[in-house]
């Protein structure tokens, strides 16, 4: 021990520097069994405040731009420096532009499903044209925000990179939730019917009845993988957090996009078919009030969003 | 080194390394709640609080104040800081975390249907 060559006076000093170490690396070792971020615990015990139930609902009904909608959403609350904020802010509106077909196909859906509830009967083969037309325009709004993606990479910093990726990746874990199918036992609690059970004050037997038919009728409609999802916004997210990145690259991207777009839209479309039978005229007015309310409004877009 | 673990010098300094070493335990412990139990994961941002709350960047990473401790992603974990740094602890002073609100929640849609007509303004307002 080099330390007890040392005259007393240094001996001491250095004991109580080596002390000090050891007690900071113990506190350091403490948060190594923290879990990664985005667990399902994390995601289920999340509270409940009007900030989380609003991104839910958000994420329940607005389909129109996959992980570029997930990214565009990252940028309104990543606090970034007065510097940044303004060409942050014009990129955050280009990729809104971007999605502004696969919007217009979201809305046009979402208003036919109004429609048919108001008119208890919905056009079917309309509703699957427009989700088809929805998953072609998601698919394109990534290769057309390519440009953008790539100028964010330069204006930001490493350390907001990283926020940004964190934020993207939170995001897809909410989107999870809120679109659960009812028949899942894992997040199904936020999902649709759980929310309209709420909502509408569904007898149990409403709700069987839905949640019967929806099993059926989604069977033909191809299943997000979450695990090939993952996998690719972790492939995001790594070539985002490194030095150099070209969202081109990323050709997945556009996959995932239109597959999330479709998958959301499409499911959205099952579950207003099965529940208009099964609801009362009062509860499909009211179901259709609601919708109407979201084909009208792109609250993601608005402009008090980069930081 | 038998001599010198038996000189008053060393008894001396020994003792000085005891009594660091309890202070800094002692400082560990405070501010540290329970560390993370085995199978207990609840206490670190939730998904949705990420996604919905300005970070403050300190030390080369972005940090979320929530449950009392600033909160910030190391490699793949969280991790938070025992006790509040001084910058830290100066900026939540300043201001709270900002949060996003992008909807209504869906009961207060239809609990307050037809006032949301009218109310537009207050969606997605930070």
């Amino acid at each position: 021990m080099a330390i007890l060559h040392l005259p007393l006076g240094r001996r001491v000093v250095a004991l109580i520097a080596l002390a000090s170490a050891l007690g900071a690396n113990a506190c350091a070792s403490q948060h190594a069994a923290a879990p990664p971020p985005t667990s399902a615990n994390a995601a289920q015990s999340a509270a409940d405040d009007d900030e989380a139930s609003g991104l839910l609902e958000h994420h329940r009904f607005h389909h129109h731009g996959g992980v570029t909608l997930f990214i565009a959403m990252s940028l309104d609350t990543l606090g970034l420096p007065q510097n940044e904020r303004a060409a942050v802010e014009k990129i955050r509106q280009d990729l809104h532009t971007h999605m502004q077909p696969a919007l217009a196909a979201d809305q046009s859906l979402v208003a036919t499903l109004a429609d048919g509830l108001d008119a208890g009967n919905i056009d079917t083969s309309k509703v699957d044209s427009e989700v088809s037309q929805l998953a072609t325009a998601a698919a394109a709004a990534h290769d057309a925000s390519s440009d953008a993606l790539n100028e964010l990479h330069n204006v930001l910093t490493p350390p907001e990179r990283a926020a940004l990726v964190d934020k993207v990746e939170a995001h897809w874990a909410v989107w999870q939730r809120a679109n659960a199918e009812a028949s899942a036992t894992e997040h199904a609690e936020k999902g649709h019917l759980a929310t309209l059970t709420a909502n509408l004050g569904l007898t149990p037997e409403q709700t069987n009845r839905i949640r019967q038919t929806m099993s059926e009728s989604m069977k033909g409609v191809p299943r997000v993988d979450a695990q090939e999802a993952t996998t690719e916004l972790h492939a995001f997210g790594d070539a985002f957090e490194s030095d150099k990145f070209d969202a081109k690259s990323l050709s997945g991207t556009s996959k995932l996009n239109a597959h999330l777009a479709s998958w959301g839209a499409a499911h959205l479309a099952h579950f207003i078919e099965a529940a208009s039978p099964v609801l009362s005229a009062e509860q499909r007015a009211t179901l259709a009030q609601h919708l109407r309310e979201h084909a009208g409004h792109n609250p993601s877009a608005e402009a008090q969003g980069a930081t | 080194m038998s001599q010198q673990r038996n000189s008053p010098h060393a008894k001396v300094a020994f003792a000085c390394l005891l009594g660091a070493l309890a202070l800094a335990s002692s400082a560990c412990s405070v501010g540290v709640d329970a560390g993370y139990p085995a199978g207990d994961y609840d206490d670190y941002p939730s998904d949705a609080y990420i996604a919905t709350t300005e970070p403050v960047y300190f030390n080369g990473r972005a940090t979320y104040w929530y449950n009392n401790h600033w909160y910030y992603r190391d490699g793949n974990r969280w991790s938070h800081y025992d006790q509040e740094p001084p910058a830290l602890a100066s900026r939540r002073a300043a201001s709270p975390p900002a949060r996003r609100t992008y909807e209504r929640p869906a009961a207060s849609h239809v609990a307050a249907r037809p006032a949301a007509r009218t109310s537009g303004a207050a969606r997605g307002r930070r």
